[in-house]
């Protein structure tokens, strides 16, 4: 297998993107990939697409071979991956492997939701059929329903505090703030989501007991990575980044059939796997993009990696461990919850966003100083498809 | 009114005596293909809950309340619980399950595990 590197990388900036078709943003993101590997009149061998849902949200489906045209890509093959939330860190899998083995060269791998097309109403409803049909959808159940009650038997078992989860919310929403991709770009204050009287207004439960500022928004967006084999990649301008390593693993898809519900088995393997293909351990990992689509996964995600011991994530969000400068810097670019969630392009999104920090381009209020190694979680489901990889900077 | 019989059906491997619910067509403990049928049975004990506002398109209220339970024959499911804003539901506490419309869709009720809490 030949090691694959990230030669490009391209984003366009998330939200509520009502001018910008699907097709629109996923050709931005990666006509930015293109031109930022220096390939901008040129083609790839293949591309991958992961999305999860155009199928229900915009009544749109073979997106795949909709983008290859849009982009005068043809004849190159293309797939489009759908894994749930997962979806990009699924296809940014497809393409690491299709490189690796040698079949081809050049690849493009975009993610892209467009999810603001349909009401709030609506798009819960669409994220909720990723539960199980029967046994769980039908009672209305979803996604910050289930890390409702995921948080719920978190605390009790390991002590973790609204106080914490409110750290990690502070955190990231600041990151979004020096973010020019994110979709929150308003910073909030320990006082107006938590403290203060009007915290109560500010900062509604929305699944107790998650609140508002726990949850990421749903967004619209879009980017890209174009990989190639690293023995290549010095014929092109940026310095590549080397994908060391990946995992991925599944677990139940219904949360009762978990042993101990508050086990993450899928994150523990699939991190593990990545820093054993990588020879890192945590301890090593200089920067990480975790899925934080509720808070209480950043703080969980951290210690099934093992960056932090069980029951020591959310002291370490709250004594600022996690934070630029700290022991372990995670979501410098606000992670889900103020970048934003558009399903299918998180997973690549992750992937760009270590890229900049290990290419050391991002301005010194987000970037981790001399970076070399950096980590994602991609979390399917409520964490019943997994990905995780490991990055690492080669030098010139 | 005559209680409606819970519907649901868990799977108890015959090779290892997993339970499994819902239907896996292998053990998830030992690949086993055969299994019991087995009705959940008695009262249910409170795993995990949430109340939920921010609802998916199809429920027409305020809040829904949704939890896992138990059953006394080790059965665990999902299912609406029916107990409003200012009840204070704890983890451990014993509920009664019942049979009664979940949701209300395409003109038709379906039906689902509801829990009523008992203390």
């Amino acid at each position: 297998m030949r090691d694959v590197a990230v030669i490009g990388v391209g984003m366009i900036q998330f939200g509520r993107r009502d001018e910008d078709s699907l097709m629109d943003m996923l050709a931005y993101a990666s006509l930015h990939a293109l031109d930022d590997a220096g390939l901008g009149d040129q083609s790839v061998d293949a591309i991958y697409v992961a999305n999860m849902a155009a199928g229900m949200f915009q009544h749109q489906v073979s997106i795949a071979s909709s983008l290859a045209d849009r982009l005068s890509l043809l004849p190159a093959p293309a797939d489009t991956i759908e894994n749930g939330p997962a979806s990009g860190g699924s296809a940014v899998k497809n393409g690491l492997l299709a490189v690796a083995s040698g079949y081809y060269d050049t690849v493009l791998v975009v993610g892209g939701e467009k999810m603001r097309e349909v009401t709030g109403w609506r798009a819960t409803d669409v994220v909720a059929t990723m539960t199980h049909p029967t046994t769980e959808y039908v009672y209305g159940v979803t996604l910050p329903g289930m890390a409702g009650m995921f948080t719920r038997l978190y605390m009790e078992k390991y002590g973790v505090t609204r106080e914490m989860l409110v750290a990690v919310a502070i955190k990231n929403q600041g990151m979004g703030g020096l973010n020019p991709f994110a979709h929150v770009e308003m910073a909030i204050t320990k006082e107006g989501i938590y403290e203060d009287h009007a915290s109560i207004v500010n900062n509604p439960v929305v699944a107790d007991p998650l609140h508002l500022y726990d949850a990421c928004p749903v967004s619209d967006g879009a980017a890209a990575l174009i990989l190639c084999p690293l023995e290549m990649a010095k014929k092109f301008k940026q310095t590549p980044i080397l994908i060391a390593g990946f995992g991925q693993a599944t677990d139940t898809q219904t949360l009762q059939e978990r042993d101990d519900p508050t086990d993450l088995k899928a994150v523990t393997i699939a991190s593990h796997k990545a820093l054993e293909m990588a020879k890192l351990k945590p301890s090593d990992i200089h920067v990480a993009e975790l899925h934080d689509a509720f808070t209480i996964l950043e703080i969980a995600e951290s210690e099934h990696i093992g960056f932090f011991k069980k029951g020591e994530g959310g002291k370490a969000a709250l004594a600022g461990k996690t934070r630029l400068g700290g022991q372990i810097p995670i979501n410098l670019s606000g992670g889900l919850k103020a970048r934003g969630h558009p399903v299918g392009a998180t997973g690549v999104a992750q992937v760009v966003d270590i890229v900049h920090q290990l290419r050391h381009d991002l301005p010194k209020e987000r970037q981790v100083k001399n970076a070399q190694t950096g980590l994602t979680v991609n979390f399917g489901g409520f964490g019943n498809n997994v990905l995780s990889f490991v990055l690492r900077r080669i030098e010139a | 009114m005559i209680k409606k019989e819970i519907e649901i059906v868990a799977y108890k491997c015959k090779k290892c005596g997993k339970l499994h619910y819902p239907f896996h067509d292998r053990c998830l403990n030992c690949r086993g293909r055969e299994f019991d049928q087995i009705k959940p049975e008695g009262k249910a004990k409170l795993l995990t809950f949430t109340r939920i506002y921010n609802l998916p398109w199809g429920f027409n209220q305020r809040y829904l309340t949704i939890g896992i339970a138990q059953f006394e024959n080790g059965v665990k499911a999902m299912g609406q619980i029916r107990a409003d804003e200012s009840y204070d539901l704890k983890l451990g506490m014993t509920l009664d399950p019942a049979w009664e419309p979940v949701r209300h869709q395409y003109g038709e009720n379906v039906y689902g595990l509801a829990f009523y809490p008992i203390g």
